[in-house]
């Protein structure tokens, strides 16, 4: 958009804006209300599909769309409030929206927070001429186990299939037949599956795209919006919860355009059904001998932690899941740390604060030259909207590279790059690379690791934060303390249960723990706690207690521990995090965190030591050889487990080849293949991805087997039938 | 009768002009050569001087529309050439494509030379099959004989849209999306296929352009009127004995049409009305008929010249039904991508079904009348507006014999009218998709 400015009248006022202002913007500087449906600037070029803007403009015989005009200088256009003939052209589109719409608002859960029947109630006629039958479709069509469509309320303004074209790029959604009979749908009907599927519920303009867990479920008068960030991966999106009577019923975008934009992922989105699930522990639960896991009273429970805390002081291990708050993280070491004097613990991955130097918020990967995206899991699996800014990057002509060492990158103003794999040492090789190449101090630039945990940063700032010391290396591990659902569900977790004397576990779901725990204290889910979060770019965040949960939350037994030690722990997010801030985070208050935070820089933030081993350099793969990359899936953890219609997300056992390594061994997309190493194999299908390296396969974790590194890949011999 | 000046179809009775030898024989390519003598800007100014005006429907003269095109712009240009011929009683273009493609694929090699364009698309409808036969084997023979330069032409074939005739969705279709209009502006010569300046012309456009080589523009503008110089080939159908193509010079008289060339009326029936561009522009009534055939003629009198295909209704219809059986086509046709077209003709039908089955009231032609208006200057592209057009007409030319079906409880004509002959019912086509109800 240009500089210029230009000055246009609405509804004659007078209006300056930069040329080229779309004109339902400027009217809006202007004060001036536009009505629209179809247009939404996010979803790309306006398409002047459902006619509602239709306005007067000075020199033009027929009435125009708002939406497809942009600012010149001395345009003069007349709104409905002004002009009788955009009054007319309006109030004949509202009729016509309505003629085959079933007005069953009093059953449709969109009702009362409807824009087409807002604008009908604003702009629209007081009854309807259409005496003829309706069109009828069958209704509510499941176009996946999460998204039911309703094509007699559909107004066919065409947001969601210009959504799966423009922005997810995944070009299922479509609009077949023609005229009055066109409908919505999917390809050959098949689900409508993807990461962000669920964006199409909001951006829908009538009840015709309903999340299936919200159909029945709320009305707007008996709901609350409670603010609050996504807890599921490093993105930390900006959400609302929708609260009825003291449930989640859904999960609604809250745009900050910075982070998300107002697109949000369907594990973000639906995977909140996991507050209920059938396993969520309400009570500690205590290994009685031979009898397993019994339920015990809070009282009980927090007597025997601190027995066993007690007898091993010095000698206990953390191992921290990373979806903890700061607050959470900074209570426990301080229990752990000053109170116990055992400074020992585990994160999921390494941290790094090398990367604060190119520090970005994510839109600036949208106008980037160039992205540089480094790692082979995809980065859709780690943090879904950073794969909406790439897509979004590369529609507006920025190149979009798997190699830092790239000619291309010194014609390019702007680079980002993106750390999508292992190995960037929690993204101190990531900083080396933008180092490397120039980025320090140049606009635009910057550098993005993605994390495998949604808070990775915010807890080692806090176990950090709280103490000096560092602890001898231990020698036997008196007590094992496993915090949250991610570490309870690790394996490697598991393994070292067995070599600890004694092992608490605090994990939401029942399942997790049994079997290994000899202590098991409910946890809560990031819907049920206040504090903050640390997102991937380094952006503090606030978390807010949207429901309460079944059990007491962390910080209050914490509390009632750490007193019982002598440590001074307030049960409060808000007390806990002066704390911190004042250590880390320039003495923020939790109130100047924000409902939608800004990227501050914190000057304190401390480089932190990695206390997690992993491989500095991914084993490079000789010419010819295959490595195997089993990365985590999007779809999968503890909540997604439990979440019954997310179900049909969950990736396929497939091997995904680039088309090289494909070609050289004759392999085509849905080839049973056999992947050895080390003598043991898998046989898969496999799926040929042209956008994939040569030299790198991919597979979901949970199909690998174990599986990774350098693998064999043969074709499975047709059997020979007569 | 008067004398017939050929320009398109000229030749087309005395040799096999889809042959390239025979084309060549009668001077065929020679427009060619002098073109790609001249400099684009000269061919240019050529063709506006020549003031040719596009005989799609909207007249719009087409060496303005090539002087629109930006020739400096860093993207290919492309010409594009709207063969998707839909319009119900239109059949020209058909008869150009199938007698004498080589004209066509001159002309599209003139016009590609104007633009400094080397990328050529027809779009031809696909329901045409024989003749994109015969404009393929054109286009290849031609290709072969090294006529074409560093010129591609592709004939693309449709798969059955009418809206596809719409420039626009033209261009969404050619590549390779669903066929719906885009909203203008950007308008095609600044932003077309694939976002690149792209001049779109109807077939008799492009094949008149060898024509103006040939005579030099300024002799080529002192043919047919003025305001409209050259020849049109009018598709006659309907109630005439001899129903057909005829290439004429623009302004004569349409009673000459009807009455010398096509036959007239059969004996024993009157005249009722003209819908003189296609089904899609207001009728006249038998008074009307003296009118010269051109755009600002047929301007002034309150319809369109449009797709220059008269159909002749005589004394046997109900206009009730031809309503009912044009807005049941525009219906059918419909895009679906603007509300007013997508949900308004399907009203329309409805609301002219009650009228034709005597269930309606007078209230209903009042809404009828404002329906139409709801969707006339409301809508993305032309297609609602030409659903209405006609009805209106119709409604206000014929209006007693709307409200005789009113008072009368159903049709005055109790099922002696006949719409034999005009345009064909869309039933015919018409296909409800699996698991759904049928329009209405």
């Amino acid at each position: 958009m240009s500089t210029e400015l230009v000055r246009v009248t609405i509804d004659e006022r007078d209006v300056h804006v930069p040329k080229g202002t779309g004109i339902v913007e400027t009217a809006l500087a202007a004060g001036v209300e536009i009505p629209v449906f179809c247009y939404e600037p996010r979803l790309g070029a306006p398409v002047g599909a459902c006619r509602m803007c239709l306005v007067e403009v000075e020199g033009m015989p027929k009435l125009q769309t708002a939406c497809t005009l942009t600012a010149q200088d001395g345009m003069v256009v007349k709104t409905a409030r002004t002009s009788e003939k955009s009054a007319a052209g309006q109030k004949g589109t509202l009729e016509f929206l309505l003629v085959n719409h079933p007005l069953d608002c009093p059953v449709c859960d969109k009702g009362g927070e409807c824009p087409l029947q807002d604008l009908t109630f604003r702009y629209g006629p007081g009854n309807t001429r259409m005496s003829y039958d309706k069109l009828t479709f069958e209704k509510p069509i499941p176009i996946s186990p999460t998204i039911a469509l309703d094509r007699e309320r559909c107004i066919l303004c065409y947001r969601c299939t210009r959504f799966s074209e423009s922005v997810s790029e995944d070009l299922q959604l479509i609009a077949a037949n023609r005229g009055a009979l066109s409908v919505i749908t999917t390809f050959e009907d098949l689900p409508y599956t993807g990461a962000f599927t669920g964006n199409v519920t909001e951006l829908c303009p009538v009840g015709a795209l309903l999340p299936t867990q919200y159909r029945f479920e709320g009305r707007p008068w008996e709901i609350v919006d409670v603010p609050t960030v996504c807890g599921l991966c490093p993105v930390g999106c900006n959400v609302n919860a929708t609260v009825r009577e003291g449930n989640v019923k859904r999960i609604l975008s809250r745009n900050h355009p910075e982070i998300d934009e107002g697109w949000i992922c369907d594990k973000g989105r639906f995977a909140f059904t996991h507050l209920r699930a059938e396993d969520r522990l309400a009570q500690p639960l205590q290994r009685v001998r031979r009898r397993g896991l019994e339920a015990i009273s809070w009282e009980q429970a927090l007597d025997e932690a601190e027995r066993l805390l007690r007898a091993a002081r010095g000698r206990i291990v953390t191992v921290l899941s990373g979806s903890e708050t700061v607050e959470q993280a900074y209570a426990l070491a301080k229990l752990l740390r000053v109170g116990l004097d055992s400074h020992q613990a585990t994160l999921p991955e390494e941290i790094s604060g090398g990367l604060d130097a190119y520090r970005l918020p994510l839109s600036a990967i949208r106008d980037a030259d160039a992205v540089v995206v480094l790692g082979d899991v995809p980065v859709v699996e780690r943090a879904p909207v950073v794969d909406l800014w790439v897509k979004a990057a590369r529609r507006n002509g920025a190149r979009i590279l798997d190699d830092a060492g790239d000619p291309a990158l010194a014609e390019a103003e702007r680079v980002v790059l993106v750390w999508s794999g292992p190995g960037g040492r929690g993204g101190a090789t990531v900083a080396q690379l933008a180092e490397k190449l120039g980025l320090a101090g140049r606009e635009g630039c910057g550098a993005f690791y993605l994390p495998e945990t949604p808070n990775g940063r915010g807890v080692a700032d806090a176990w950090a934060a709280c103490c000096d010391e560092e602890g001898a290396e231990l020698e036997s591990i008196g007590l094992l303390v496993v915090s949250g659902d991610e570490a309870a569900a690790d394996e490697n977790v598991r393994a070292l249960a067995e070599q600890a004397d004694a092992t608490i576990v605090t994990s939401m779901f029942g399942g997790l723990s049994a079997g290994w725990a000899d202590l098991v204290l409910p946890g809560t889910s990031y819907l049920e706690r206040d504090g903050t979060f640390v997102n991937l770019e380094g952006r503090l965040q606030r978390l807010r207690r949207t429901v309460e949960p079944p059990c007491p939350d962390e910080l209050e037994w914490i509390a009632d521990l750490a007193a019982r030690f002598g440590v001074d722990v307030a049960p409060y997010a808000a007390a806990v995090f002066a704390e911190v801030s004042d250590r880390v985070y320039g003495g923020l208050t939790f109130g100047e965190v924000g409902e939608r935070a800004p990227l501050r820089g914190y000057p304190e933030a401390q480089e932190h030591v990695s206390r997690a081993a992993l491989p500095a350099t991914e084993p490079k793969a000789r010419r010819g050889e295959i490595r195997l990359v089993a990365y985590k899936p999007l779809f999968s953890g503890a909540a997604v487990e439990r979440v019954a219609e997310l179900q049909f997300q969950r990736p396929q056992p497939e091997l995904e080849l680039s088309a090289d390594d494909a070609r050289r061994r004759k392999i085509a997309t849905g080839d049973l293949v056999t992947v050895g190493s080390n003598g043991s194999a898998i046989t898969l299908p496999a799926r040929v991805n042209r956008r994939l390296r040569a030299g790198v396969a991919r597979v979901a974790i949970e199909h690998a087997n174990g599986l990774g590194g350098i693998v064999e890949i043969e074709k499975v011999a047709e059997e020979v039938t007569a | 009768m008067a004398e017939v000046h050929e320009v398109l179809l000229a030749g087309t009775d005395e040799h096999d002009l889809r042959r390239l030898d025979e084309y060549r024989a009668i001077g065929g390519y020679r427009g060619v050569e002098k073109a790609r003598a001249m400099t684009s800007d000269a061919l240019i100014e050529e063709l506006q001087a020549a003031n040719l005006r596009g005989r799609g429907g909207a007249g719009f003269p087409m060496g303005r529309k090539a002087s629109l095109i930006d020739r400096k712009s860093p993207k290919p240009k492309y010409l594009v050439v709207n063969a998707d011929e839909s319009e119900p009683g239109a059949f020209k273009d058909r008869e150009v494509m199938a007698k004498v493609p080589h004209r066509l694929i001159e002309g599209c090699l003139i016009a590609a030379h104007a633009i400094e364009s080397t990328d050529v698309f027809i779009y031809i409808r696909g329901e045409y099959l024989t003749e994109y036969e015969i404009l393929a084997a054109a286009v290849d023979e031609a290709r072969e004989a090294g006529i074409f330069g560093d010129v591609t032409i592709t004939v693309h074939r449709g798969a059955g849209a009418y809206i596809c005739g719409e420039e626009t969705a033209l261009l969404e279709s050619l590549e390779g999306k669903r066929g719906q209009p885009r909203p203008r502006p950007p308008f095609p010569p600044i932003q077309g296929l694939y976002a690149a300046p792209t001049q779109i012309n109807n077939v008799c456009t492009i094949a008149t352009v060898p024509m103006i080589l040939e005579m030099g523009a300024a002799e080529f503008a002192k043919t047919g009127v003025p305001s409209s110089p050259g020849t049109a080939i009018f598709s006659v159908s309907g109630n005439v004995v001899r129903p057909g193509n005829y290439e004429l010079d623009l302004g004569t008289p349409m009673r000459e049409l009807i009455y010398e060339h096509a036959g007239g009326i059969a004996a024993g029936r009157e005249l009722k009305a003209v819908i003189p561009g296609g089904s899609s522009v207001p009728a006249l009534t038998p008074d009307q008929i003296d009118v010269p055939l051109d755009y600002d003629s047929l301007g002034a009198i309150g319809t369109f010249f449009g797709a220059a295909s008269l159909i002749v209704v005589d004394d046997r219809c109900c206009m009730v039904q031809l309503a009912l059986r044009s807005t049941k086509f525009y219906a059918h046709e419909s895009c679906g991508k603007c509300t007013p077209c997508r949900v308004g003709t399907r009203w329309m039908v409805q609301i002219l079904e009650s009228i034709e089955n005597g269930t309606a009231t007078l209230a209903d032609l009042e809404l009828l009348d404002s329906v139409g208006d709801n969707i006339l200057g409301k809508v993305l592209c032309a297609l609602g507006e030409f659903a209405v057009y006609p009805v209106a007409s119709y409604l206000d030319k014929w209006r007693d014999e709307f409200v005789a079906h009113i008072e009368h409880g159903g049709c005055p004509f109790e099922g002696s009218s006949s719409l034999d002959g005009i345009v064909a019912p869309s039933d015919q086509h018409a296909h409800t998709p699996a698991g759904q109800e049928a329009l209405v």
